[in-house]
């Protein structure tokens, strides 16, 4: 229709523009009339509309005038045409949206109060933006099933819904699998999944993100905050190799939950079920303040105790290369900044560098977003080793098992608490003093002589190195437990007490002479600092 | 007012200074060239009479032996004036006319209907919360003094309620937006009560099972006619 009415434009061209409103607006061609008009600062009202999903154009609610069309059209199925007119605000769009919002409302239940979604709710705000009039229906309403147990995450408000299909399309489209889909008709259309099916993707959450209304609510996060309460606070998901982009939605030093934040160069709008779980790792198993022999201790003693423990082990020979019985161990679990400061601290000791990191588990890996390698910064770890120790070699988890049984290590200071080596060489770990770094409590950390608290991912401002070899910042959302603090603060105080120097205030200082030192993140910018925004400001999510 | 330094009068005397000393304002000394609203004045120091403050405090020992008066020879207010909230009108130094004290707690003058007292939940039906843990209270409060940790249920087709609500009474500054901001009428001050004195900061903390009890103590009805969730009777009707 309109590439019949639009002027003929050159073939070749690979951008239209058109009016909207009165403006001009230049876009690629293939652009939506919705896309266009964002692009000019006017919104259009939408619920099925996704930019990450296909056009469905159901809802109407996008409805505008377009000159020498005899109707109303749906913005987000209209491609912008050479020349094309629009009017989002003359009478007849208006009123055509008010209409469609007052009839999308006539089911609703209105049940706000208990609605998880309230406060980033498209219908709340589209109501208050559109229409604010009282409803005008005197007929009951249609009532349907409530609290439908969809899947293990997820559950199912079906008088809530408003039948937009974003989610049956997020399965389809994001995990792949079609799990969901709308029966009967009219106003007895219902959301629902197939006889004996589940809604149990490895994506599923994403429908609850996508979901306009509170239709789709998380088991995980259901009537634990209102979205208003919550601060965010960009981040990198620690879950995989990937590196999804998230937010973390924070309230009182903790967080609540993990959404995913758009980067279409990394996961697009999505990431999936089990990175937004990782999250409650961040309260199970803290260390909170230094150990030393298993009682708590001052940073004071701890980190005397641990300059009497390493300067035997400096004077010992080691394994070669001119190294002595100190064994370091980088994590790749850790961030770029904690494995750089204390790979710096070892190539100042000349002591023996090994890294560990979890090991992959191929069968959760996909073809999207899902990695086998379930560490967030194997990239950042071999090459921060690579830069600073050029010379070693073979040193992950089996190099530093066969360095424990070959008697050259006297003392072993470890980033971290995933160890994935033999039982036979966490016994002879068990009987070397061994210096722990760690956020949590866990494993060797357990047994270790000195150790010391550091912040976690969310606790501390760094950064990651996903699959791709992508250098992406995390924000500090809130302060880590008790007396914990940042990684290569920690670093820097091991190195005071045993002589090393090292001098940094603040891990912007870490992460210049970091992207200094290693060739690929050569003058990589640290950015603006990131405070966290109140959700109660950011309007609706979904 | 002319060079005041001859004792006796100085700056606000007794009121027996001439009324065209005020207008004639104090003396100036000089005018600053640059802006001449800027002056240099005379200060007048009170004299050794001013500051041995005779006649004030035999002002005040006036006053007090007059409420002393009053308030033992004096007629207190029958209480029937009190209940019609009849407010104190008579002024006089008479000792017989009607005194202003009255002998709280025995006796208390006249509420407003919308005095905001202690808080109390209000009851559904079956006597279990309405609150819906909706958490419109505590973000509207501006003391922060009202804790709510909601809990899923399964009764009566409404899926949330309150685990724990807790209002801090000693945090609370009274302001009833609580009340506004409810969206079920859950949540009402109109007990008449004060906030009890408390012997230990916690003790003026209110559970939920102790604010759901107000009404009993106030007397009031516990269960509101308010409409919620789309039963009961229609708004229309």
């Amino acid at each position: 229709m309109s590439e019949a009415s639009a002027p003929p434009a050159p073939v070749t061209l690979d951008s239209v523009t058109l009016t909207i409103d009165g403006a001009a607006v230049t876009v690629p061609k293939g652009t939506n009339v919705l896309e266009a008009a964002r692009k000019l600062g006017v919104d259009i009202s939408a619920f099925c509309y996704h930019p990450g999903l296909s056009i469905a154009a159901c809802c109407r609610q996008c409805l505008v005038s377009i000159e020498k069309s005899p109707k109303l059209q749906p913005s987000c199925q209209q491609i912008a045409g050479e020349g094309m007119v629009v009017r989002t605000t003359d009478a007849q769009s208006t009123l055509a949206r008010k209409q469609m919002l007052e009839f999308t409302l006539v089911n609703h239940p209105i049940d706000c109060p208990i609605c998880d979604k309230a406060g980033e709710c498209t219908l709340q705000k589209l109501y208050v933006d559109h229409d604010n009039a009282d409803s005008r229906i005197d007929t009951p309403k249609v009532h349907k099933p409530k609290v439908v147990d969809l899947g293990p995450h997820i559950v199912l408000d079906a008088e809530r819904c408003i039948l937009c299909t974003r989610c049956i399309r997020v399965c389809d489209e994001v995990a792949g699998s079609h799990q969901l889909e709308m029966i009967n008709r009219g106003d007895h259309e219902e959301l629902t999944t197939a006889p004996g099916e589940r809604l149990d993707n490895p994506y599923s959450l994403n429908t609850v993100d996508v979901c306009p209304v509170g239709a789709l609510t998380a088991k995980d996060f259901r009537f634990t905050m209102r979205a208003w309460e919550l601060e965010s606070t960009p981040s990198i998901c620690q879950g995989c190799a990937t590196g999804c982009n998230v937010e973390i939605h924070h309230r009182n030093e903790r967080a609540w939950r993990l959404v995913p934040r758009l980067n279409p160069d990394v996961n697009g709008h999505w990431m999936c079920d089990e990175g937004r779980f990782t999250y409650h790792d961040l309260r199970e198993g803290r260390l909170a303040g230094p150990v030393v022999g298993g009682m708590p201790a001052s940073w004071d003693r701890a980190l005397r105790a641990a300059a009497d423990q390493l300067a035997a082990a400096r004077t010992a020979g080691g394994g070669g290369g001119g190294t002595n019985g100190v064994a370091v161990v980088l994590s790749a679990q850790a961030s770029n900044e904690e494995n750089f400061a204390l790979s710096k601290l070892a190539a100042a000791w000349k002591a023996q560098v090994f890294w560990t990191a979890r090991p992959p588990r191929p069968e959760r890996a996909d073809d999207r977003l899902r990695d086998a390698d379930v560490n967030p910064n194997s990239a950042g770890v071999k090459a921060i080793i690579g830069a600073h120790h050029p010379a070693a070699t073979a040193n992950d988890a089996a190099g530093f098992e066969a360095a424990l049984a070959g008697g050259t290590v006297k003392a072993v200071v470890m980033l971290g608490w995933d160890l994935p080596i033999s039982d036979a060489a966490l016994r002879h770990l068990r009987e070397l003093p061994l210096i722990s770094l760690s956020s949590h409590e866990r494993g060797p950390v357990k047994h270790a002589a000195i150790a010391l608290p550091i912040a976690a991912w969310a606790e501390s401002a760094g950064s990651v190195t996903n699959r791709a070899g992508r250098l992406q910042r995390t924000h500090a959302a809130f302060a880590p437990p008790g007396q914990a603090v940042a990684g290569w603060e920690a670093v820097a105080r091991l190195a005071q007490a045993s002589g090393a120097t090292l001098t940094w205030g603040h891990g912007r200082e870490v992460w210049k002479e970091m992207t200094a030192a290693i060739a690929p993140w050569k003058d990589a910018p640290w950015g603006r600092e990131v405070r966290s925004l109140q959700l109660r400001f950011a309007g609706s999510r979904g | 007012m002319g060079a005041s330094t001859d004792g006796g009068h100085g700056h606000g005397g007794h009121g027996d200074a001439e009324p065209g000393d005020a207008a004639a304002g104090p003396t100036v000394i000089s005018v600053s060239k640059v802006s001449p609203r800027v002056r240099t004045i005379a200060v007048v120091r009170p004299t050794e009479h001013d500051v041995t403050y005779l006649e004030a405090t035999r002002k005040g020992l006036g006053v007090t032996l007059r409420h002393f008066m009053k308030n033992f020879f004096g007629r207190r207010r029958p209480a029937e004036a009190l209940a019609r909230g009849e407010v104190v009108t008579a002024k006089s130094f008479i000792p017989w006319n009607e005194i202003e004290t009255i002998q709280y707690p025995e006796e208390r003058t006249h509420y407003p209907e919308r005095f905001r007292g202690l808080h109390r939940l209000m009851q559904r039906d079956d006597g279990t919360v309405r609150c819906v843990a909706c958490m419109c209270c505590p973000t509207v409060c501006p003391a922060n003094c009202i804790t709510i940790i909601p809990a899923e249920i399964d009764e009566h087709g409404v899926e949330k309620a309150p685990a724990l609500f807790e209002i801090d009474e000693l945090r609370c500054v009274v302001c009833g937006l609580c009340v506004e901001a409810c969206p079920c009428d859950a949540i009402r001050m109109d007990s008449g009560m004060h906030a009890k004195p408390v012997e230990e900061r916690g003790h003026a903390i209110m559970t939920r099972e102790m604010l759901l009890g107000v009404s009993g103590e106030a007397g009031k009805d516990p269960k509101s006619t308010a409409t919620q969730g789309g039963e009961g009777p229609a708004w229309r009707e």
